[in-house]
């Protein structure tokens, strides 16, 4: 009786295991690829009110401090009490039924529950008010916002995209009262850079050390 | 194990017989390998603990089956991103409440007795770290372990919640009804209503005291508590007549003689008598080794002399052990010696006359500036006798005055007595207890819990549902003292608030809400209560102020003159029926009287002396243990006056050779999760006449043995020498020379400060440090450091970031004793760096070595590199991430660790972080003392110097450039940034001979 198996089969069978071992990791390590943080770069992240960025910032011309108040003074930027909305929303749109939860909230005292947008890990202090303080823009990590008719993160946020900036701070440098300023554009940002690093006395040498920003 | 050759004989014997059974060749390797059989094992349990705790809890197959499943679970589980966070505004953001900077509010708070202002650190509204408070008297600036416990107190998961009737959940407006049917019954006159306080030290409560007695005038009020000042109250009776409080001030005080007085950690006022006792040595030595040497103050001096080591003993420059009934005797010596005629005559103490003379001569020769104390467990006669001896030498109203205490005082004991008289004969129709566990810390002969359950009605208002709450018909949930408005006395007499700085987490109501419902309608808001004591006293601006400052300005009451009568002389008991063995009560170091049971922090920090976690033990000399033939963890059995009780006995060098130690505070049975069933219950002894001491114990040896917890298992330096002390005398004559810097092969980039010139260090002053632990537990509080239970800490594996080694030298019959606090020693040339295979421990150009918990993968190689073994190992998950309460109390600037990631001490490196930031933000440097470390901050001697070693006009700088300035194992030429002033002590010249 001829054989069923060839001599190679041995061989074909543990080629046939092999890629499955590997398509297996390579599936899973792209599973993960994509499931990694909630939100993606450039999607935009739904909230219980789609607050529009947009229209406050790029239309009315709201500073970012009107809402985000501690972002000089703080590590956490703060996000506004609904007592913010209502400076105008007690009079504007007041029967939107897009503003019903914010109206919602403010009478019952039930607060209103934003999704994270830019979010770091647990090991991870961030603090916003050396970065403003050093003459990093708004724009340079949380992007045109003033174009965003809902928010979402517009860059990875990962350790290397920190670092790349913390490595050479200059070309995202701006000067302080430019901060703010969603549309301010610069055509020679490393000289300005490299200006602003001495004026405001930045040390690139301890900006990429670990206690920088784990603790 | 000598004791263990009977067992092991045994084992030896069943093994044969395996051995010999088995058919055919059976190989093993090891003996417990061979000895694996359920009912060896347990044998082998009983016999040799270490061992089987050896013994493998699963076979090859089940741990390689177990790993492959948490590999693929593992795997699995790194598939989804992090979870999705949500934020949540405020509805109308308060005004002044930052959102995620911290702040504080100073309050006050009382901790085993002791009153001290605090200010509390708040994050978002949480409370999560308790700093002394620098304006208050009691304080100024230092805390103590209980103080930094407050927290975890006020966070513990156990609080209890909801009233409680008759077992069932019920509602304060249920209570209300209550109230007003007591209010009715007892209108006319109050009769057969009995309220059992603590000692009370606040106006408010004094104040509503007067009002229910004013409203029920037949009702009465007990004052217990279990670590009395009874003796202290009745001596200043003896002696003035009247009730007069004595007020240290320890940094006049040149000569101190201590007669079993713990000033430095047990007594009320101790943090501020540690501040003077180590600033007035500084001043000392400051004077002597700056330009006019005779502008120095006299060298101090403290004697002490008791049955039990404290850490005044730990402290003192000559320390004798003597037996507590023989300390009135000793007492009666020294007075005679010193010339009062009437205190000659009685039995001996059996001190050396030698010493009794020198102690004298240097009494003598410091008029005017020297200080006697009696412990508070002495009897009232020595009390009075000291206030005479006091008055003798000169020392009123320079070392010592008397005030007037505003509050009424009263003798615990007796007040206790009154209560279970009239209890035991049915007079007591409803009693209400404040705050308080009198079911279990009351001396067991009373049978308090038996009289209890015959009272009628019984209310119990508490922090926690305990042996007291379950036995009475009503449990009340108390406010914490961070949740309620009040007010408190310190030891001084000067008043303070007491402030919420939170609101409260549970249905719970403060002793004043519910005094206030017993006499009233109840409705009166919480502060109005308060400040209804100080109308006429404060005015708003008055009230607004002491809020802020922390204390009432003016209100400590001034020195009242005081003239001490002969009071009756001393007498000896000699009861010694059947032993001459005497039993000495003694609140815990960190339990105190089981009120701290369910503190996890209290429970793991190590006791200052015996280093003892999770238990009390009896303590016993060396002498006594060697005569009985007893290890640390042997179990005796202990008879006195017909009541016994079973208690695992630790060696304690320095204890007096005929008494025995017991800790009280533990064997709690209803105490919630962390603080039951650990210990035993010294209470079984007490006695309610002589609530300190017992004499006439038997004592049987049995033979179990219980693994006791310690934390430290060497007592001795080893032949290194970790601690460098010398005597003052030496110091001055000859002042150690600088050692010069060894050679390294390691490159010096290390050593250089960063670019912006800041390079941190610390510096430990041995001389200042009295070995309190407040320092582990500040840190504790601020490093989110978990609690691992005495099941672990048996293993090594407790994870302070700062502990407290204690050293012994000499005989171990009086030994001298040492701490030396040792932290993360942040060496340049870090032996833990360059061991680490991923890069998770590195330096960083301020020369802070640093921990990286995201990139540790748990090697523990660094762990096993350093040389002062401060890297502590998360080997199972020891934070707890489920209980909410927890989570809140944590300090939200420090990354919290999982299992498998080293940490250890970073210099508190979120509070550079946060005065870096500051500074830099506003363009200056950062100042000198900007930033203090937890330990430098709660320190009450001021023992931690912090700040920038390349700032030679720093104060670390200056410190680290005495004479005194040594590092901790110099010879590895480590080259730490943490170093240590070597510590001084001041015999007496007369005694030179003897240590």
């Amino acid at each position: 009786m001829a054989q069923i198996f060839s001599p190679r089969a041995g061989l074909y069978a543990w080629l046939v295991l092999a890629t499955l071992g590997v398509a297996a990791i390579v599936a899973v390590l792209a599973w993960r690829g994509l499931t990694a943080a909630p939100f993606a770069v450039d999607e935009p992240v739904p909230q219980p009110v789609p607050f529009s960025h947009r229209h406050h910032v790029g239309d009315d011309g709201i500073d970012c401090r009107y809402c985000h108040a501690s972002v000089e003074t703080e590590a956490f930027a703060g996000i506004p009490p609904v007592s913010t909305c209502m400076t105008c929303h007690s009079q504007l749109f007041t029967d939107q039924p897009l503003l019903a939860p914010v109206v919602a909230s403010w009478e019952s005292g039930e607060p209103l529950r934003w999704q994270r947008v830019n979010m770091l890990p647990d090991f991870v202090f961030f603090n916003h008010s050396i970065h403003v303080a050093k003459g990093v823009g708004c724009v340079t990590c949380h992007g045109r916002v003033d174009r965003m008719p809902l928010t979402w993160r517009a860059h990875s946020l990962s350790m290397a995209w920190c670092l790349d900036c913390h490595r050479n701070p200059a070309p995202n440098l701006r000067p302080r009262e430019a901060v703010f300023d969603m549309a301010w554009t610069n055509e020679d940002p490393q000289r300005l850079g490299t200006r602003l690093m001495h004026e405001y006395r930045i040390d690139t040498s301890t900006l990429t050390e670990c206690s920088t920003c784990h603790r | 194990m000598p004791s263990l050759s009977a067992d092991q004989a045994e084992i030896m014997a069943a093994l044969r017989t395996r051995v010999g059974n088995a058919r055919g060749p059976r190989y093993w390797r090891a003996l417990d390998e061979l000895i694996d059989e359920p009912a060896f094992r347990r044998h082998l349990h009983d016999a040799l603990p270490q061992v089987s705790q050896l013994a493998p809890a699963l076979d090859r197959r089940a741990f390689l089956k177990l790993l492959g499943a948490s590999l693929a679970l593992a795997g699995l589980g790194a598939c989804s991103g992090p979870p999705p966070e949500r934020i949540l505004p405020w509805i109308q953001q308060p005004e002044g409440v930052p959102d995620s900077l911290p702040q504080f509010y100073a309050t006050t708070l009382c901790a085993g007795g002791n009153v001290a202002g605090v200010l509390v650190e708040t994050h978002q509204g949480r409370p999560t770290k308790i700093e002394g408070n620098p304006a208050h008297p009691a304080s100024l600036g230092g805390t103590d372990p209980l103080l930094q416990a407050a927290v975890l107190e006020l966070w513990d998961p156990d609080r209890s919640q909801s009233p409680v009737h008759q077992g069932v959940a019920s509602t304060w407006d249920a209570f209300a009804t209550e109230a007003a049917a007591l209010q009715r019954r007892f209108e006319p006159d109050g009769r057969g209503l009995h309220v059992l306080s603590g000692t009370i030290r606040s106006p408010t409560l004094a104040r509503q005291r007067r009002e229910f007695l004013a409203r029920f005038p037949g009702a009465a009020w007990h004052q217990y508590e279990a670590v009395d000042e009874d003796n202290a109250l009745a001596g200043a009776m003896l002696a003035f007549g009247r009730p007069l409080q004595m007020r240290l001030r320890l940094d006049q005080a040149a000569v101190i003689v201590s007669l079993g007085a713990d000033f430095l950690y047990e007594m009320p006022g101790h943090l501020r008598h540690a501040r003077d006792y180590a600033d007035r040595r500084k001043r000392v030595l400051e004077g002597f080794t700056g330009r006019d040497p005779s502008s120095a103050p006299t060298p101090g001096r403290l004697y002490a002399i008791e049955a039990t080591p404290s850490l005044t003993s730990a402290n003192a420059d000559h320390s004798w052990p003597l037996a507590e009934s023989a300390l009135p005797a000793f007492a009666r010596e020294l007075a005679a010696a010193l010339g009062i005629a009437d205190a000659a005559g009685g039995p001996a103490s059996g001190m050396p006359e030698r010493r009794v003379q020198a102690i004298a001569a240097d009494l003598r020769a410091n008029r005017g500036q020297s200080l006697l104390l009696a412990g508070p467990s002495l009897p009232a006669e020595v009390h009075a006798l000291v206030h005479r001896l006091n008055a003798a030498l000169g020392n009123v109203g320079r070392t010592l005055d008397y005030f007037e205490p505003a509050e009424p005082r009263e003798a615990s004991a007796a007040s206790l007595q009154a209560l279970t008289a009239a209890m035991s004969g049915g007079m007591v129709e409803a009693l209400v207890i404040l705050d308080g566990n009198p079911a279990y810390a009351t001396p067991g002969e009373l049978g308090f819990p038996e009289l209890l359950a015959k009272v009628p009605l019984s209310v119990h208002l508490g922090l926690h549902r305990d042996e007291t709450g379950v036995a009475c018909h009503w449990h009340l949930p108390a406010t914490h003292a961070l949740e309620s408005w009040s007010d408190l006395r310190a030891f001084d007499g000067s008043a303070s608030l007491v402030q919420p700085v939170i609101s409260p987490l549970y249905d719970g109501r403060s002793m004043h809400q519910l005094l206030d419902l017993l006499t009233g309608s109840g409705g009166a808001p919480p502060i109005d209560l308060v400040r209804v004591t100080w109308d006429g006293v404060l005015d708003e601006a008055g009230w607004q102020q002491s809020l802020r400052q922390g204390v009432i300005g003016g209100s400590a009451p001034h020195a009242v003159g005081a003239t001490a009568s002969a009071a009756p002389s001393v007498e000896l008991s000699h009861e010694t029926q059947g032993s001459d063995i005497e039993l000495l009560f003694r609140p815990d170091p960190h339990i105190r009287d089981g009120h701290y049971a369910n503190n996890g922090w209290l429970q793991e920090l190590p006791k200052p002396l015996s280093h003892l976690t999770w238990s009390n033990a009896a303590l016993v000399s060396p002498r006594l243990a060697a005569e009985l033939a007893l290890g640390n963890g042997d179990v005796i059995r202990i008879a006195a006056n017909g009541r016994e009780l079973e208690a695992p006995v630790w060696i304690m060098p320095g204890q007096a050779e005929r008494s025995i130690t017991l800790p009280m505070g533990y064997g709690r049975l209803v105490a919630g999760h962390v603080g039951e069933k650990l210990g035993f219950d010294a209470n079984a002894l007490r006695h309610a006449a002589s609530p300190w001491r017992i004499e006439g114990a038997r004592l049987t040896k049995t033979d179990r043995h219980v693994a006791l917890a310690s934390t430290q298992q060497h007592h001795r330096m080893e032949g290194r020498d970790p601690v460098h002390r010398m005597t003052l005398a030496a110091f001055l004559a000859n002042p150690p020379a600088k050692t010069p810097e060894r050679r390294s092969l390691y490159p010096p980039r290390l050593q250089k400060s960063g670019a912006e010139g800041y390079a941190w260090g610390m510096s430990i002053d041995l001389d200042a440090c009295i070995g309190c632990n407040a320092c582990t537990a500040a840190c504790q509080a601020e490093n989110n450091i978990p609690v691992v239970g005495a099941e672990e800490v048996r293993r090594g594996r407790e994870m302070h970031w700062i502990r407290v080694d204690r050293y012994y030298e000499g005989r171990p019959e009086a030994p001298a004793t040492w701490h030396q606090p040792v932290p993360c020693m942040h060496c340049e040339h870090a032996p833990c760096e360059v061991v680490c295979p991923v890069g998770a421990t590195v330096h960083d150009s301020e020369g802070l070595n640093l921990q990286v918990y995201n990139r540790c993968v748990g090697t523990r190689f660094c762990s096993n590199n350093c040389p002062y073994k401060v890297r502590r190992f998360n080997f199972l998950q020891y934070a707890d991430l489920d209980t909410p309460q927890l989570e809140a109390q944590r300090n939200p600037d420090v990354s919290v660790r999982n299992r498998g990631v080293m940490e250890k001490c970073t210099y508190c490196i979120q509070r550079i972080r946060v005065a870096r930031i500051g500074a830099d933000r506003e363009g200056r440097r950062i100042e000198d003392g900007e930033i203090a470390t937890a330990c430098e901050a709660a320190c009450p001697t001021r023992a931690i110097t912090f700040g920038n070693v390349a700032d030679p006009d720093s104060a670390v700088s200056r410190e680290k450039a005495s004479p005194r300035s040594y590092a901790l194992l110099e010879e590895l030429n480590t080259r730490p940034r943490t170093t240590y002033l070597a510590a001084l002590r001041n015999p007496n010249p007369a005694l030179e001979d003897e240590s």
